[in-house]
This record gives structure tokens, sequence and C-alpha cells, in this order.
């Protein structure tokens, strides 16, 4: 896809000196940007605590282990017994929040019905400012090749040399 | 009857029992369960105090977004806070008030019915959102104001919640995607790019967050004393960071301290008021959303015009995010520009925001009535299903439960709702000969004033939310 995007924007390379920086690969970008900062860990993609077992085996599946039952701890009047369908359920298939939204259906309600997508705070009205991506001061320039800000020629020289390429998808 | 409160919520749970010390003083329990590499161990919950090493700590929150969804975690934690390390309560003998986020899902909803009847098999339950909660409490001082607006800024989200007479009133409750946990990341980031790694620190970068962010009152004045003089200024401070060998805790350096040479420090320039910025102005890192104050006005400005002035007037704040420094001035400031001219605007706060949506759960389970007609009992929950739970309890839903003879609304059927209710035809049947309490409780919309003179002697505030969800066609159109 980048590829393309550069053929096409070949003739406009004089108002446009970056190929493949449209803006809705700094939409995608800010996006994904904003994923990552929801992350409880940095390393997401290892192994999940609880899962593992202390010797390093990574069991998956219907036999994999709940931490529920690996640790149990002594409640008064408890007794051990098996849980009914729906708990055991529950604890096994786990889903992320986004597929449970998707099955909740809520867009399928009217516009009057406040849901958890209606909620959500309307955009702002005034015009965003940008910082500094280096040191956080006003970023009244923009990276020619990846369009974060920056703030001064020496704040360009360290964007350049550490995190621009890697920003442009 | 024992009474136990949990404040479930995304980053700590408050728990405590009614009429213990917990009551005023309760168990606060992280709500995750964490690796220590260190350690090479796995605390669950409350065991997370015998951690010695808090260095690259691993997560697994069972919340995510605010919503619980890793019950095998979120049992684990609950366990360890019923057994008896912590709270030592028997939940067969128990009632159990929780709360829930707002606009929790019906499936999530469904499943924290089962887990807490089918599982832990309490003898009675209710469920609340916060905000339902605080009119019990004494955050506005006593009595409560019949109009109040609820900021409940936490860990996954910020919400801002219009109460009236009790109720909360959904289709003007605002939601702001940005609470601790983005503003802990972001400060990561930061600090990660600018001086030492510490993506995988999420503990150590918390306390950074908690001891040296603030909430500037003039952005634009701040990022100019940080840019004059880099590194002294009067804003800059270092924070030392932990030596795991010596002493466990991080703290700021204070001009009295003996700087050593092995002390690793990070410099906190304008990281620390560019993070909690981030509430006011959620486009700074380009989240397309307004900045709390205008939020705020958002919601009023959905409310019935001529309430409004009251709603300026009685703005609560609650919940962690609150205790930054200088969060309340400069939101009174934004909200002075944004009010309509003549209208006061009035910011209350208790000494402790994380503690009050839990000091008013146990201010609502201290009532008399609370265990017998306000939660709802296992027996019903065993005959009615979640049914009785969305009748008692005043969180969100789609569309009220039918009462009677399930008319077959479209909207119902098409949209494939809660199956808890697929049980409500048997339910119903038995329900008309029920006791005239509950058929009163369960009418709609303008009716339910009425009808709460005539049931217990207890704020009206007890019953459901129904009273601004303007769900049109779903008529089971025979109330009263």
């Amino acid at each position: 896809m980048p590829s393309k995007r550069g053929r096409e924007h070949h003739a406009r390379q004089a108002h446009n000196p970056v190929a493949g920086l449209t803006s809705d690969v700094i939409a995608k970008r800010t996006k994904r940007h904003l994923d990552e900062l929801e992350r409880s860990n940095y390393a997401e993609h290892s192994a999940q605590v609880g899962e593992e077992d202390e010797e390093g085996k990574y069991t998956k599946g219907r036999a994999r282990q709940l931490i529920s039952e690996k640790r149990t701890f002594n409640i008064p009047g408890v007794k051990k017994k098996k849980s009914t369908m729906n708990v055991r359920t529950a604890l096994l298939y786990r889903k992320n929040f986004a597929a449970l939204l998707e099955e909740s259906n809520l867009t399928a309600f009217p516009s009057t019905v406040p849901t958890y997508l209606t909620a959500q705070a309307p955009t702002s009205t005034y015009p965003s400012r940008l910082l500094c991506s280096v040191c956080g001061y006003w970023g009244h320039y923009k990276c020619r090749r990846c369009a974060l800000p920056f703030c001064d020629l020496n704040c360009e020289s360290v964007h350049a040399e550490t995190r621009c390429e890697r920003r442009v998808l | 009857m024992v009474v136990v409160a949990f404040d479930n919520g995304g980053s700590t749970i408050k728990a405590g029992i009614l009429g213990h010390p917990t009551a005023v003083d309760p168990r606060i329990v992280v709500n995750a369960v964490i690796r220590s590499k260190g350690d090479k161990a796995t605390y669950v919950g409350h065991e997370l105090d015998k951690c010695k090493d808090y260095s690259s700590l691993n997560y697994r929150l069972p919340v995510e977004k605010g919503y619980v969804v890793d019950w095998d975690a979120q049992k684990a934690i609950w366990d360890g806070v019923l057994s008896d390390e912590v709270l030592n309560v028997n939940p067969t003998e128990s009632t159990l008030l929780m709360t829930e986020p707002y606009f929790n899902l019906p499936k999530i909803q469904q499943v924290y019915d089962q887990f807490i009847f089918e599982e832990y098999e309490f003898q009675a339950h209710f469920r609340s959102s916060p905000a339902s909660l605080i009119p019990h409490g004494s955050l506005f001082g006593l009595p409560p104001p019949e109009c109040m607006i609820i900021v409940d800024s936490g860990f996954s989200f910020t919400h801002v919640v219009p109460v009236m007479e009790g109720k909360v009133v959904w289709s003007a409750v605002k939601r702001l995607d940005v609470g601790g946990k983005l503003l802990t990341n972001q400060l990561k980031e930061l600090v990660s790019f600018r001086q030492w790694n510490m993506m995988e620190e999420t503990f150590i970068m918390n306390h950074v967050k908690e001891t040296c962010c603030f909430v500037s009152q003039d952005f634009k004045k701040d990022i100019e004393i940080c840019r004059e003089n880099v590194k002294t200024n009067s804003i800059v401070q270092e924070y030392v960071l932990p030596d795991l060998t010596k002493s466990k805790a991080g703290r700021v350096r204070q001009p009295d301290d003996i700087a050593l040479d092995t002390d690793q420090v990070l410099t906190m320039g304008n990281e620390r008021f560019a993070v909690p910025e981030i509430i006011f102005r959620p486009d700074d890192i380009g989240l397309e959303q307004c900045g709390l104050a205008q939020a705020i006005s958002a919601s009023i400005s959905l409310l019935p015009h001529d309430l409004q002035g009251m709603f300026w007037a009685n703005i609560g704040l609650i919940g962690g995010n609150t205790k930054l420094t200088g969060f309340r001035d400069r939101l009174l400031s934004e909200l002075q520009s944004l009010a309509p001219f003549g209208c006061d605007v009035v910011l209350y706060q208790s000494s402790d925001p994380t503690l009050d949506a839990y000091h008013s759960a146990i201010a609502l389970a201290s009532l008399p009535t609370f265990t017998s007609s306000v939660a709802v009992t296992r027996a019903e929950y065993l005959e009615y299903g979640s049914l009785a739970m969305r009748r008692k309890c005043p969180d969100w839903q789609p569309a009220p439960p039918p009462l009677r003879e399930r008319e077959p609304t479209t909207r119902d059927r098409d949209h494939g709702k809660e199956s808890g209710r697929d049980r409500a035809p048997s339910g119903k049947d038995k329900k008309q000969d029920g006791t005239s309490l509950k058929r009163q409780e369960s009418k709609g919309k303008g009716k339910a004033k009425a009808e709460q003179v005539e049931t217990a002697p207890e704020p009206s505030r007890r019953t459901r939310v129904r009273a601004i969800n303007p769900v049109g066609a779903s008529s089971s159109g025979k109330r009263g």
C-alpha cells in the first residue's frame, strides 16, 4: 500500500514532499499511539501473568489453568464445590472489551437512548496546540518526513536521529 | 447480617465491613495479579504487600477500559479479599454492596450477578455506579442537594455525571477517555525518551506521577519557566529512583539532601504539568475529545434549562486523579469562564477523593432497610434471574425490563437484549401476585415520585433510574 501511495503522490511532491504521508496515515499513527497508552504492560504480547507456570511452560486452550484455581484462599464458610456452568464459562473464555462492546450492539439503539458510545465527550472546539515531541516546549515546526512537531534545530536533529523514520508506516 | 461494601475500581478495590473498623478505614487492595520478575513470584491483589522488588512488575488487570473482562483474575482477587487474610467474611451469610462502572454492558452485568449469587452465594446484593451512591454520603454536606454533578476521574476514564433527585441522568453523562492509567503511560513514554527507560516500571512511575505531577494554572507561563533555564528553575524537581538494595521508596530530592553519586535521578521538568494537562486538553496527545471543563459544560447544557444554575453550583469531585495538586483550582477557573453569566460555580471535594464512593456506599448500607428491601436477595435472584437485579438496581439499562405480559416490542426482539430476560415470562405471572411494593417501584418515569410516598419510608433515590431515558417505543404501556 505505501508504494502505491508513493506512485500516486509522485506528481505532487512539490506540495507534499513526503511520499505516503496522508492524513489517514497520521490518524492511524495517532490511534496506534493512543492504544499503546491504554496498555497494562509494555510488552503486551509476552506471556500473561498467571497463565505461565513458574517453570515457564505456556499452556493454552481449554486445559489452561485458571489462576483462581491455582491460588486458592481460605474463605470462611465456603466449601470447595463445582461452579455453575455460567461461572465456568466466564472464567475460561475471556473476551476483551472491544469484543464485548461489539456484541452489545449498542449502535442498534435509536439515538435517543444514551449508551457507552453516545456518552463520549464531544470533540474540542479549540484548535489543538502542538508540543515539541522531543523536549515538550511549543512545537512550532513540523518534521518534513513524519509531521511530528519540534521546537528548534536542536530538537529537530535529535528527532531525526532517534525516532523519525520509525514513525512512518 | 454482615454487610460488605466493595468499591471495585480499575486500579484498587476499597473494601470493608459495616460496623467494623474497616467501615471507616477500608482495606485498599490493588486490583491486579502482579508478577515480579525480581522476586519470581506472582502476587494476587493484597499479596503485593509482601513484594520486595518493585521493579519491572508485570500487571494483569481484570479491568480493561473500566469494565471487568478478565473474570479469572477478578475472582482470584475477590477470593483474596474475602479470605481470612483480608476481610475474613463468609459470603453465604453476608450482603454485598458493590460498585460498577457507568454504562456497564448488560452482558457484563449478568456475569457479575452470576459470580455473586451462584459462585459466592451471597445472601443479598446491591450494585450501582459510584455517582448514584454519592447522594447518600456527605460530600456536599447534609442534606445533599437535589441537583448535583459528579466528576469521577479515576484510573480508567473520567465521567461527568449529573444526578438529579438521587438518580443519574444518563442522557447527559459524558465520558473522557483519560484516566490515571493513560497519564502514567504517557509519563513513562516521555521519561523513557528523554532520560531512563522506564517503560516496564509501572509501579515506580505511578509513584512519580503522584508525587511530582501537578496541574498547572497557567500552562503558557509554566512552559516558559521550564524553557528559560532547563536545569534550575522553580518547577524542575529531581526524583531519586528507589534503590532496591537499600530502601524501597523513591522520593523527591529536597534541598538539604546529600546527593550521592550512586543515585539514579529523574529530572522532572515540564513533564510535571504536561502530563496532567491531558485531562484538560486531551488534544495535546491527539485524542479528539474536549477537555474536562468543556465536557462539564456540554453535560449541563443537556439538562433542563431552569435547573442548570443549580447544577453549576453543586459540582463534586471524586476519584484518584482529583487528588493532583492544583486540579480543583484549575477546574474552577476554567469553569468560571464557561458558566453563564450570573451562575456561581462551586466545587466540592472531600479530604480523600478515592474513598468517597466507598464512604457513600457504607452510608447506604447503614440504612435499616438496606438488606430487607434495597438489596436483591438470593431467593429473588434464583427465581427471577438477572431480571431481579435489573429491577432494583439503578444501573444503566437500554430499556426498562418489561413488567407484565411481555408485549413483543420490535426493538426488544431485533436487538436481542439481555438473555437474562428469557426467564421473564415465568417471572411475570408470579410478579402480578407479588408484593405491591415491587410493582410500584418498577413504574416508569414521572409516576415514580408519587408512588414512593406510599412505599417504605425511605428516600426516593433508592428506586431505579428511569427518569430521563426517553426510550420511545417500548410501551409496555400498562403502567399503573
